[in-house]
């Protein structure tokens, strides 16, 4: 599968910040539950961007969205913090140093590493966003179930459109 | 020296992670809640098309439910404009601009520890800021911010909202809070110790702030609670308003008396 071009990138990142603040945001089950699907851009950034594109990628894609929840800087901040480091959880999954470019999925990565790799990015940043948002941190129990749940949701979410967009032996790209 | 470069050049990414990070932090705690509403009534004008389109779509799936409340209020205005007909005209004539503008509800949150609703409508139209916003059913909230054609309103479910009301009927006075949780309650703070309220009394807005008239319904009493330390009552209220399901609201863009005002002001 081929790296995404600037413009391709930039649509998907519009799709995606279209999509968390016009519908996945209106979504609150329990009351704790929010999927934060726009964290799909970040996960599947390919091994041959500089470290410095995804920085600012991650920065601007949490801004974006965050201009629509009178929150500036807090899907900023957690989404820039899944762009430093995701780099870093490509390497933890990969059984090997690998020298070709890839675009972490299921062709990839493998089913197995790849589904480790989404969780454990979806709970990085999802703490990150629910710590920050609950400033000052009064009640532990609903801000670990709301980091729990919701990261569990857009998990569930991810895999699904993770597996489907790239099944082996069909070339598709998402 | 030039181990020294390396490794600069070599972490150049951490540096501009760190500038990014204390960028959202500086936003993130470092504006008011103002410059924050300000920011998102600027995001609003962008989206405001295709939040428009949303509630379009949404609009029409409501319909039914939508003019049945309508007719509703048809019928009890009717009967209010022909028993109060004298004295609703004098009250009229004398204040000058528009009564209410009608808006419609383009983006709006329940389940969040700060909720907020965007209107259609700005400065363009009249609404500004701290003017009330309400429905056929009651009290919804006060304008936060309003932007040339888009306005955010911060509802009773903000805890940056506070609104004067009062048991319907009598003078006690109490603000309208909101602790978080539920959507369909919220609490009226401050009420004398001496109220004379009990589970089943109607809460309306008091008309002594120019966000909005009096005996706008606000909900029914659900619970009374006495505080010993600071010789209040707390109320529990039911909201009339089912704040998840809003269409079509009325603000109240009505001046307000600039005597008043600046009485208000010099307090």
């Amino acid at each position: 599968m081929e790296p995404l071009s600037f413009l391709k990138r930039l649509g998907t990142m519009a799709g995606l910040v279209l999509l968390q603040v016009l519908f996945l945001n209106r979504i609150s089950l329990f009351g704790y539950v929010t999927p934060l699907f726009y964290l799909w851009l970040i996960v599947r950034f390919d091994s041959s961007m500089s470290r410095y594109s995804m920085l600012l990628w991650g920065f601007v894609t949490g801004l974006a969205i965050d201009m629509f929840t009178a929150t500036p800087g807090l899907n900023a901040a957690s989404a820039t913090l899944a762009a430093m480091l995701q780099p870093s959880m490509v390497k933890l999954f990969l059984s090997k140093d690998r020298r070709e470019v890839i675009i972490p999925g299921r062709t990839s990565m493998g089913a197995g590493p790849f589904a480790g790799y989404l969780f454990l990015m979806t709970i990085i940043h999802h703490s990150a966003y629910f710590l920050l948002r609950s400033i000052p941190l009064e009640d532990w129990i609903v801000i670990t179930a709301k980091i729990v749940l919701s990261t569990l949701l857009t998990f569930i979410a991810m895999l699904a459109v993770g597996y489907s967009a790239d099944k082996p032996n069909q070339r598709r790209s998402i | 020296m030039r181990s020294l470069l390396d490794f600069i050049v070599k972490k150049a990414h951490a540096f501009l992670f760190i500038l990014l990070e204390a960028l959202s932090l500086l936003l993130l705690f470092g504006l008011n809640d103002r410059q924050k509403l300000a920011f998102m009534t600027s995001a609003n004008r962008l989206s405001g098309t295709l939040l428009e389109w949303r509630s379009e779509v949404e609009g029409y799936i409501g319909l039914k439910g939508e003019n049945r409340r309508l007719l509703k209020e048809n019928a009890y205005l009717r009967e209010r404009l022909l028993s109060l007909s004298d004295s609703l005209e004098l009250d009229m004539v004398s204040r000058e601009g528009g009564l209410f503008t009608i808006a419609r509800v383009i983006d709006n949150s329940v389940r969040k520890d700060d909720n907020f609703i965007t209107i259609d409508k700005g400065r363009s139209d009249g609404v500004d800021q701290g003017m009330g916003v309400f429905d056929s059913r009651g009290v919804i909230g006060v304008v936060g911010v309003a932007g040339s054609h888009y306005s955010v309103v911060l509802p009773v479910l903000n805890s940056k909202s506070s609104i004067s009301c009062k048991v319907s009927g009598s003078s006690s006075l109490g603000f309208l809070e909101w602790r978080g949780g539920d959507p369909y309650r919220a609490t009226v703070n401050d009420m004398p110790y001496h109220s004379v309220v009990s589970a089943g009394d109607t809460i309306v807005t008091s008309g002594y702030s120019s966000a909005f008239p009096e005996n706008i319904p606000v909900g029914t009493v659900e619970k009374v609670e006495q505080q010993r330390m600071s010789y209040t009552l707390t109320l529990t209220v039911s909201l009339f308003v089912d704040m998840s399901d809003l269409r079509w609201v009325y603000v109240n863009t009505m001046r307000p008396d600039p005597e008043l005002d600046e009485l208000q002001r010099q307090e």
